[in-house]
């Protein structure tokens, strides 16, 4: 794995990257490398055996500079097409996670002619109604000034999962991974706060854009995106494949189901 | 001559009809509280009695009353303030009417906080403070306010008004928040060249920076009167002197709740229930651990994270907040809320005083379902016993530590 300060007029960008072959760019979550884990997760480095992963770190996150604005998703997206163009990749395939996931979509509406394949695990982005996306800044506010408790059960599978203890421990957690939460919320607070809560209304009616193969994961209780969303994912990408949803599992996938869910992604990615 | 330190009467405007179970059955009082909660009977008149206890400050001859911005809590009744101070101009006629301030990210268009406060200023006759603060965590859930931006909104909105009550209009505002063609607000302001602005801040460098830099009034955010409140002065001061500037106490003021009785233990029988009232059910969700606090911390992320890794290394979660207070010993302490008798509120003004020399003392009276009746004596007893003491101890105390400075700025500024 190496790290890769890039360039962009200016302002750095952090990318992780590791292995080598054809480019896979993954945009994280909250629970995941660079929203609260500093290095690659076994998920990533799975992927990594026979592919060159990039994840690069969001505006303002674990090293990545802040960026002007950020004034939304749109601005995201653009800082995204100047993070491929500094990296001089032309095609690519697009894994997204969580908000990574929201990104990823809405970068793959626009430049489909960009992107191989895609795959979004809990991704939010879309407007379903009566189907909320939790509103992790609330939770995020500890209980009692020192319970996570609510916030694990949004981002995991349960409340005392040992991943969730071990990133959102009660009480004060590790000093570098407390600020890497504090930056990845307040990149959310820019993009998605409003319009709110980390969805475009005007996502889904653009989907039937993104042409390229498609594969849509979720977590059986997923308690910050509901499985709705999954399927309109699902439903609206032309070329997705029947919604995955892993049973059992909460809504960080990448931290939950590591090497399972890299055998599956890789299939999918590998498949002719 | 240095002005003695000036007294306020500040009213929160809680809502003291909650059932007697509420802090064992609710979690919060601010965002989620239930409004069903809210007795359409009992409240009738209730804002109106508020509004008289104002005038009745005004009445007795406090140098102004202050008023603030709250939104679906039960803390503050108040989601206009602007509307009380329009009953102020017509209720009163001498005391300024503070307002503390208006939420500015909270609104589309700045602009309409520059023509209410000019209105207001306009009805009493010059009388307005214009209080400008950029709302905390609660605000971020009551009106969909993302706390990453709000800063910066704030400041380009405070930018806006001042600008909009000093330039000819129209002009032309090319601010990245409120772009305007024609900024050219009418009625202007009755002060000139405009009302003082009053800025809240609590840990920012960069408020003070921003205070500092354009000569507005600091106001300390922060219930409780330890060391810290010293450190605020000194912080001030030093902020001050980096731009040209030198302290003097009429450039800040503070928070202080007191109930004044005949002597320490009516003082103490009369205000327990208010006080605890306050405590327990009006600072849940604001300044007490049980619950969720939603004021300060992570999920409401409107101070850089360079500032907030600092606040993680250098504190401590479980620290009880002032809601949290278990009996009057800890309550005096804090130097929060200050119960006695006219000598005693007297002492322990003045040693906060002493230690923070700030010329503006904003003080509430009515705290949670205080009856209406002891929310008066407590005033007239401050007022008429207290009062005259702290003006001229401070007077003196002022004139020597800050009589040069005053004289040298006086002389630099002519």
């Amino acid at each position: 794995m190496s790290l890769r300060m890039i360039d962009l007029g200016g302002r750095m960008a952090s990318v992780l990257e590791q292995g080598s072959g054809a480019p896979l760019v993954y945009l994280h979550d909250f629970a995941d490398v660079h929203g609260v884990a500093a290095d690659l997760l076994p998920f990533h480095e799975a992927l990594a055996h026979d592919r060159l992963l990039l994840a690069p770190a969001h505006p303002g996150v674990n090293g990545s500079d802040d960026m002007p604005g950020p004034h939304g998703i749109e601005d995201v997206v653009f800082h995204y097409l100047q993070v491929f163009d500094a990296l001089g990749l032309a095609t690519f395939d697009l894994v997204g996670h969580g908000v990574g996931g929201w990104i990823a979509a809405e970068i793959a509406v626009r430049h489909p002619e960009k992107i191989r394949k895609l795959c979004l695990l809990g991704a939010c982005g879309l407007f379903v109604p009566g189907e909320p996306i939790a509103d992790i800044f609330m939770h995020t506010q500890p209980e009692r000034g020192v319970s996570y408790a609510t916030l694990r059960r949004m981002l995991f599978a349960s409340e005392s999962t040992e991943h969730g203890l071990r990133y959102y421990p009660d009480g004060r957690g590790d000093l570098d991974e407390e600020t890497r939460r504090y930056q990845m919320i307040r990149f959310c607070s820019f993009v998605g706060f409003k319009p709110p809560y980390l969805y475009n209304r005007s996502l889904i009616e653009r989907l039937g854009r993104a042409r390229m193969p498609s594969l849509v994961v979720w977590g059986e209780r997923d308690g910050f995106t509901p499985i709705a969303h999954g399927r309109a994912y699902a439903d609206r990408l032309p070329a997705a494949a029947p919604l995955e949803i892993i049973p059992g599992a909460g809504h960080s996938l990448p931290m939950e189901r590591g090497e399972s869910l890299a055998a599956l992604v890789g299939a999918f990615l590998n498949r002719a | 001559m240095i002005d003695p330190v000036q007294l306020y009467a500040w009213h929160f405007m809680s809502y003291p009809h909650l059932p007697a179970d509420f802090d064992e059955k609710y979690d919060t009082g601010w965002v989620t509280v239930p409004n069903k909660l809210w007795d359409k009977e009992r409240s009738r008149g209730l804002l109106n009695s508020y509004i008289d206890q104002l005038a009745y400050a005004d009445q007795l001859g406090f140098d102004g009353m202050v008023l603030n911005e709250h939104h679906q809590n039960i803390y503050g009744l108040m989601p206009s303030p602007n509307i009380i101070a329009a009953a102020l101009t017509q209720k009163t006629s001498r005391g300024k009417i503070v307002v503390l301030g208006n939420l500015l990210p909270l609104h589309a268009n700045p602009l309409r906080v520059a023509e209410e406060y000019a209105m207001i200023d306009n009805m009493s006759d010059g009388r307005l403070i214009a209080g400008f603060a950029p709302g905390s965590g609660p605000e971020t859930f009551n009106y969909n306010v993302p706390s990453a931006p709000s800063r910066d909104q704030f400041w380009e909105a405070v930018e806006l008004i001042r600008r909009a009550w000093t330039e000819e209009g129209p002009f032309a505002f090319e601010g990245e928040h409120y772009p305007l063609r024609y900024v050219n607000p009418w009625p202007q302001p009755t002060q000139r060249p405009h009302p003082q602005i009053w800025i809240p801040g609590a840990r920012s460098r960069d408020t003070l920076t921003q205070i500092a830099k354009n000569g507005y009034c600091y106001f300390l955010s922060s219930r409780s009167h330890g060391r810290e409140t010293g450190k605020a002065v000194d912080r001030f001061a030093d902020t001050l002197k980096a731009h040209g500037d030198r302290y003097l106490p009429r450039r800040m003021g503070i928070l202080m709740s007191t109930y004044v009785g005949e002597t320490d233990a009516i003082a103490q029988e009369e205000a327990r229930e208010g006080i605890w009232y306050f405590l327990r059910n009006c600072l849940k969700g604001h300044q007490r651990r049980e619950g969720r606090q939603l004021t300060f911390g992570p999920g409401v992320p409107y101070i850089p994270p360079s500032e907030f890794r600092d606040y993680l290394a250098h504190s401590d979660p479980t620290t009880p907040l002032l809601g949290d207070t278990q009996d009057w010993g800890d309550l005096q302490r804090a130097q929060s809320i200050i119960v006695g008798s006219p000598d005693t509120v007297y002492e322990r003004f003045m040693s906060v005083l002493e230690n923070a020399p700030v010329g503006h003392l904003l003080i509430q009276f009515h705290m949670g379902n205080m009856p209406d009746e002891y929310a008066r004596k407590s005033m007239r007893l401050f007022w008429t016993e207290v009062a005259p003491r702290l003006k001229e101890a401070t007077g003196r105390m002022f004139e020597e530590r800050f009589g040069r400075d005053a004289a040298a700025l006086a002389t630099e500024r002519a």
